[in-house]
């Protein structure tokens, strides 16, 4: 497969997209129907429908029964623990052996020319992304998931959050399921606005930026607090009408969810000529820059708070306009506190 | 100011870079696409890492950690995390001798 037919690689083996990354149809008046049934396929293929597919698979075979449910026991915590930490090291660790170890790809589509295991930094814990990333996804990341999981469960089971049955409310529910994407998508943008303030940034959200070329380890390598907040999103289900297994999409959504954004590949190839979209361009900027692309392309709130980067010259211009009115102003406090020092 | 010899220009690769440490202070001494030679401060105004591990590529150096950028010609900080520019100083090559001034 030829990269180059849909990208640029620059001297330093860093690919590019040529097309900049568009934010979808949606949120945009006067309706643009005719792009919405173009773009419509791909909100729901293929990771959307895998997502949900999960959901219902740990429904059907995982989840234990209502009566268990109804009361708090280590003994199916720890079951969901388990069933969560397989499912992650498999669904994770398919995209690390297919694309970083075995390299089966080598560099087509990589945004990022260098490969993780190749380097050193001692940014992370034993000086390996690879180890870092995989130690904070297990310790903290999955259990913090399944704490989540345990105590929705429990509230659905026991009356606390709505449980709607699919037989009785089947709009309802179709709706609720197709809004779980911009559920997401809106709580991820406010989180991670909140967590991009100075003091946030430096105790809970520099731990996820270290990993500036990410891969897939890096999709949940994060500070506790943040696994928390991101994994929070499942908590909506308290109030709206919904159901379990619509919980564990907005959960699964998240958690196995976080991968696509991650992957540090645009495109994974699959077979000899069949390329899926990784939609990661945009996510993989904001880890590149750090202070555009807080949220991902299905609802433009980057666009509407100016820090949208959608990969082409304009959108650098944009951010390196940005970059430097915060020097100007850096550069203003420091001279007035120096200032003001000298004075005393 | 005083011309202090650092390395041999042969030493440091086209688009490389090298760590110099003198009298307590670690210095980094860039040579460029077209054979010219800079001085920085040698760590990254971000987070104090030797820039010397970082990537040259044209004049700007990518710091190894969080990679901030800055133009080593000038010192300026080119992109975040990287806000405070890098303080430079002069250098020159004399019978393939690299020299900074210091001080």
């Amino acid at each position: 497969m030829d990269d180059l037919k849909y990208g640029t690689r620059n001297k330093r083996g860093d690919w590019a997209p040529n097309k900049p990354v568009e934010t979808a149809p949606l949120f945009v008046f006067p309706p643009k129907l005719l792009a919405i049934a173009k773009w419509l396929p791909h909100y729901f293929f293929p990771w959307n429908v895998i997502f949900a597919a999960s959901a219902v698979a740990y429904w059907a075979l995982i989840i234990p029964s209502v009566e268990t449910l109804q009361t708090l026991s280590v003994g199916w915590a720890l079951w969901l623990y388990a069933v969560n930490a397989a499912c992650v090291f498999l669904f994770y660790g398919a995209f690390e052996l297919h694309l970083y170890v075995l390299k089966r790809q080598e560099n087509r589509f990589k945004y990022n020319g260098k490969f993780p295991a190749d380097q050193k930094n001692n940014v992370f814990w034993f000086d390996r992304q690879n180890v870092d990333n995989m130690l904070r996804t297990f310790l903290s990341g999955v259990t913090i998931w399944t704490g989540i999981e345990v105590v929705m469960l429990w509230a659905h089971a026991n009356g606390y959050a709505p449980w709607l049955s699919f037989s009785e409310n089947p709009w309802t529910l179709a709706l609720v399921a197709l809004v779980v994407p911009i559920i997401h998508e809106f709580h991820f943008f406010c989180i991670h606005r909140l967590i991009h303030t100075p003091f946030l940034y430096k105790w809970v959200h520099s731990v996820h930026h270290n990993s500036v070329n990410p891969s897939p380890w890096s999709s949940l390598s994060m500070h506790p607090v943040e696994h928390l907040l991101y994994l929070g999103t499942a908590f909506y289900h308290l109030i709206l009408p919904s159901n379990p297994i619509l919980m564990l999409y907005q959960l699964h959504y998240a958690g196995f969810g976080a991968i696509p954004g991650h992957v540090g590949f645009d495109k994974v190839e699959v077979g000899e000529d069949k390329l899926v979209d990784s939609h990661a361009y945009a996510h993989y900027l904001h880890h590149k820059y750090f202070e555009v692309n807080y949220g991902d392309a299905l609802i433009p709130l980057d666009k509407w708070f100016g820090t949208w980067h959608d990969g082409s010259a304009d959108g650098e211009a944009r951010m390196q306009e940005r970059y430097r009115k915060r020097k100007e102003r850096l550069s203003a406090r420091k001279a007035s506190s120096e200032l003001q020092g000298a004075a005393k | 100011m005083s011309w202090v010899s650092a390395c041999k220009f042969e030493d440091i690769e086209q688009e490389g870079a090298i760590r110099f440490d003198h009298e307590g202070r670690t210095y980094a001494i860039y040579r460029g696409p077209d054979d010219s030679i800079y001085c920085t401060a040698g760590l990254c105004t971000h987070e104090k890492i030797h820039l010397a591990d970082g990537l040259v590529m044209d004049f700007e150096v990518e710091c190894p950690k969080h990679s901030g950028a800055f133009d080593y010609r000038t010192g300026e900080a080119m992109r975040l995390p990287a806000c405070e520019n890098l303080k430079t100083y002069p250098a020159e090559v004399v019978d393939g001798e690299v020299r900074v001034a210091l001080g």
